[in-house]
């Protein structure tokens, strides 16, 4: 293993300790079927409320903070400056970039510094639900950078970073066609979990307690055009519980639409206050 | 959809504990220069001259004195998958630190001791000047510093981390991380490290006498024992002169030298950090440091202000 | 990944063929190009498949090795994915410039595979908690003709169709210490059940329908694909879309049916010709890289 001259090292192995978890402690189901551990209802879209604010980091054009329910993630917009990669052929439009990295402390197991191949897998989801919203053709020669950091992973962070870095955009004043807002279910059952927790998503509190991946499905959406800018979906699922899904999806984004429209006017009204005259 | 609009602004309300606080009081340019459009254009054509037109009348062009801090903010405990957790705020300048303890063997030289690994980053998202990519000049330097500060002040005695002799210890990895970069990373770096340790609480863990396998109960947890408590205070010099405490990042890019001191609450030098730049008499940094003991204790009632206020119930 | 220019009249021309089920090359839309398979063609691999789809090439070698199962699935082996984009298909790809591209396909193969019925990991175990099996499984990318993701799950079905695993027996000796025995026979090995390891179809909206089995001149007429990965009885393992468009919900729905019933038509005639070339065992004849 290469060793990393460029941090502060420490010993070669350690382990979580959640790895040795007291057996006795370890499970404690919840004897209640009907609610989900944060009180919410299974089969109803009952997304978990968010607290959104734009405007937050002084250096960048453009930032949104998002908070729903533990999850937590920040978004920054750089540009549109001149673009890096002088080789593209096709100069009349803008290139967007995107850049998602968990905090090493954000997930239940430390993760590392180094970009792992599932955070450039969710950079390059981000980047296909994005690009859609976005106005490239505006910025011939240049590009945008989006850089979003996860502080606390709760589940459902692609969904929710999907939607702070269209929040984002639109602080930074790029023109857009539309928002781009983000929902994730999980299908558990026959019944399904609407912005999954970490511990739903990962299957921790089936009662059987198999991790049985019976369907995830995260949508990005643009309301006011409606359409589906980015789709991902694992685990095995029939093809009317993925309709049904993406359905569910789309019904979420619109209970989010309205917060976010309205963080967005607030900011616009922060940043230029309506004249006095 | 009317309660989750209802439910947001009660958020908001308590948000200033659980997570970010941006009401951060503002410090705008005085209004006989944002007035004029021509300040904007001084600024960015001459940004030395215009420094030196407020420094001239001894106050800087946010409307600080030379001697005074931006307003620093304080919030802990925040994430709740780190063992420990806080985010500060120095004006812009916003750190957060989380600490996640890991089970490792200890070292061999030292059986009795534990690790700590302090890293700093400063990605993308706080500032356009760093690239993504392994960690720069800044932020190696930064890394090093933290973990020069912890190991000769003693914040935490490593013999602490040990739990079996020479068979297990704790690894505290603190990972800092910048998110908005505005000047003075060392010092909100300081802050967001110490108050994350005060905060950070660990599992118990006894090993097992017959598979002397770990065992480890999250039930029950403790927090670490603070030995010292070391506070930064950064300086520039201006045009090889002018002493400025808690510099923006324009001012440090404008600067001739840096200069930061790390006292602990004995009032007691812990680590001096003068990465090169032009040189300064004894007096004036004997100036640096009894502004640093200043600040400590003003930091030390923050820090102490925050945990009490986190452990009584809201 | 290989693009190729289209100007806006060859554009008019193909989407106006597209709308009347008629493509440039004289397929339907759902119809696939010609497609031929060969398994067994590395023979210092474990399993190993050859797909050819239009001039798309892509070559799958599968080896079976012996490691730690993961802590949290204890009784389970795993499969790793790597994808190859070699300069031999493209230029393009030349120093790190594959490596976008694969580390994509590569994240969408674990993705596709991430349940549980795809393959028995469980028959991948060897000792709960210290042995299993990990399959590793080395994609390499020979030719760029549109589609790749489909010809890889079909090469990498076909491969591990073909990959026999040695059987492993375990003894313990008195002190309880276990040893781990491999089968000297080389015909007794372990086969992999296959049959539900889903394929990948990708559908390109082209126009207002949507075609299977792009060519890279569709694919430049089109906005956005989906890619679905279906299983043998119709069920659905992935989807995602690709492409720097978007799609109308509806238009989702439509495609995911077409993906369900293509994909379901894709698996029998697949599984059919892959059991009738294993039945041949000896006497079938090699083609190779040069047929």
């Amino acid at each position: 293993m290469p060793t990393d001259t460029k941090r502060v090292r420490g010993p070669e192995v350690s382990q979580s300790p959640s790895l040795f978890l007291c057996k006795t402690a370890a499970k404690k189901s919840t004897a209640s079927n009907d609610a989900r551990v944060d009180g919410r209802q299974r089969g109803q879209v009952d997304v978990r409320s968010v607290f959104v604010r734009c405007g937050l980091i002084s250096q960048a054009k453009g930032s949104a903070y998002i908070e729903a329910g533990n999850t937590k993630l920040i978004c920054c917009v750089y540009g549109p400056r001149e673009t890096e990669r002088k080789d593209e052929t096709d100069m009349k439009s803008g290139r967007l970039i995107t850049d998602m990295r968990f905090a090493p402390f954000s997930c239940r197991e430390r993760g590392s510094w180094i970009q792992g191949s599932d955070e450039k897998d969710l950079s390059l989801m981000l980047l296909e639900s994005l690009r859609p919203g976005v106005c490239l053709q505006k910025y011939p020669r240049s590009q945008i950078e989006v850089n979003v950091m996860v502080l606390e992973n709760d589940g459902a962070v692609l969904a929710h970073a999907v939607t702070c870095a269209s929040m984002a955009l639109a602080d930074a004043g790029i023109e857009m066609y539309d928002l781009v807002l983000g929902c994730s279910i999980r299908q558990e059952g026959a019944t399904y979990l609407i912005d999954p927790t970490f511990l739903e998503e990962n299957g921790c509190n089936l009662a059987s307690g198999s991790r049985e991946n019976l369907g995830s499905l995260t949508v990005a959406f643009l309301p006011s055009l409606n359409q589906i800018s980015g789709l991902q979906s694992d685990g095995e699922m029939g093809e009317d519980t993925l309709t049904g899904g993406v359905r569910t999806c789309i019904e979420g984004c619109f209970k989010l639409y309205p917060v976010i429209q309205q963080a967005l006017s607030k900011a616009v009204r922060r940043k230029a206050p309506p004249s006095e005259s | 959809m009317k309660h989750l609009l209802i439910n947001l602004v009660s958020r908001g309300t308590e948000m200033n504990f659980v997570g970010f606080r941006s009401d951060v009081r503002t410090l705008d340019e005085p209004t006989w220069l944002t007035k004029n459009t021509m300040a904007a254009g001084f600024k960015t054509a001459e940004p030395l001259e215009y420094h030196r037109s407020f420094l001239k009348e001894n106050c800087r062009p946010d409307g600080r004195e030379l001697g005074e801090f931006r307003t620093t903010t304080l919030n802990i405990g925040s994430i709740s998958t780190a063992d420990g957790s806080a985010l500060v705020k120095i004006g812009n300048t916003t750190v957060m630190c989380g600490i996640k303890g890991e089970l490792a063997n200890p070292p061999v030289d030292a059986p009795n001791k534990g690790y700590i690994v302090p890293n700093v980053d400063l990605p993308p998202l706080c500032s356009s000047r760093f690239r993504p990519g392994p960690p720069g000049e800044r932020a190696q330097a930064a890394s090093q510093f933290i973990a020069d500060v912890i190991e000769s002040s003693a914040v935490i005695q490593k013999e602490d981390l040990c739990i079996v002799k020479g068979k297990l210890c704790w690894v505290l990895y603190c990972d800092i991380m910048c998110l908005d970069f505005d000047g003075n990373l060392l010092d909100a770096c300081l802050i967001a490290l110490l108050a994350a340790l005060k905060n950070a609480r660990l599992p118990e863990v006894t090993v097992n006498k017959e598979t002397e396998a770990p065992e480890v109960n999250l039930e029950s947890r403790r927090s670490l024992n603070i030995h010292k408590h070391p506070v930064g205070a950064s300086f520039i010099v201006f045009d090889d002169s002018i002493m400025i405490v808690d510099p923006t990042a324009e001012e440090e890019s404008l600067s001739t030298a840096t200069i930061t001191v790390v006292t602990d609450e004995e009032e007691r030098l812990c680590a001096l950090h003068k990465p090169g730049g032009t040189s300064l008499s004894g007096e004036k940094l004997q100036n640096c440091i009894s502004r640093a003991t200043t600040r400590h204790k003003e930091v030390r009632k923050l820090i102490d202000k925050v945990i009490q206020s986190a452990k009584t119930p809201k | 990944m290989a693009t190729v220019q289209v100007s806006e009249a060859e554009k008019v021309y193909i989407l106006h063929g597209v709308r009347d089920d008629l493509r440039v090359d004289g397929r339907g839309c759902e119809d696939y190009r010609h497609m031929e398979i060969e398994t067994e063609m590395v023979s210092n691999t474990d399993g190993s498949a050859k797909v050819t789809l239009g001039h798309t090439d892509v070559l799958v070698g599968v080896k079976a090795e012996m490691g730690k199962p993961r802590p949290m699935v204890p009784g389970e082996g795993y499969l790793e994915f790597f994808v190859d984009c070699s300069a031999n298909a493209t230029p393009e790809f030349e120093g790190r410039g594959g490596d976008e591209l694969g580390m994509e396909l590569s994240n969408t193969l674990y993705k596709v595979f991430n349940n549980r019925y795809s393959v028995d990991l469980k028959s991948l175990c060897i000792s709960p908690g210290e042995h299993c099996w990990v399959l590793y499984v080395d994609v390499l990318l020979l030719q760029c003709d549109g589609n790749l993701f489909d010809a890889i799950s079909v090469a990498i079905k076909a491969a591990l169709f073909n990959t026999k695993i040695p059987k492993v027996h375990i003894s313990e000796d008195e002190e309880g210490g276990k040893e781990i025995e491999l089968s000297d026979d080389p015909y007794d090995c372990m086969r992999l059940n296959v049959e539900n390891v889903p394929c990948i179809v990708t559908l390109c909206k082209v126009g207002h329908r949507h075609v299977v089995d792009a060519t890279l001149q569709e694919k430049a007429c089109s906005v956005a694909s989906l890619i679905i990965s279906v299983t043998r009885k119709g069920t659905v393992t992935c989807v995602r879309k690709v492409g720097g468009g978007s799609l109308d919900p509806e238009s989702i729905f439509e495609m995911t049916e077409t993906g369900k019933r293509v994909g379901k038509a894709l698996h029998a005639p697949l599984m059919q010709l892959l059991q009738e070339e294993e039945s041949l065992g000896k006497k079938r004849q090699k083609v190779g890289f040069l047929g």
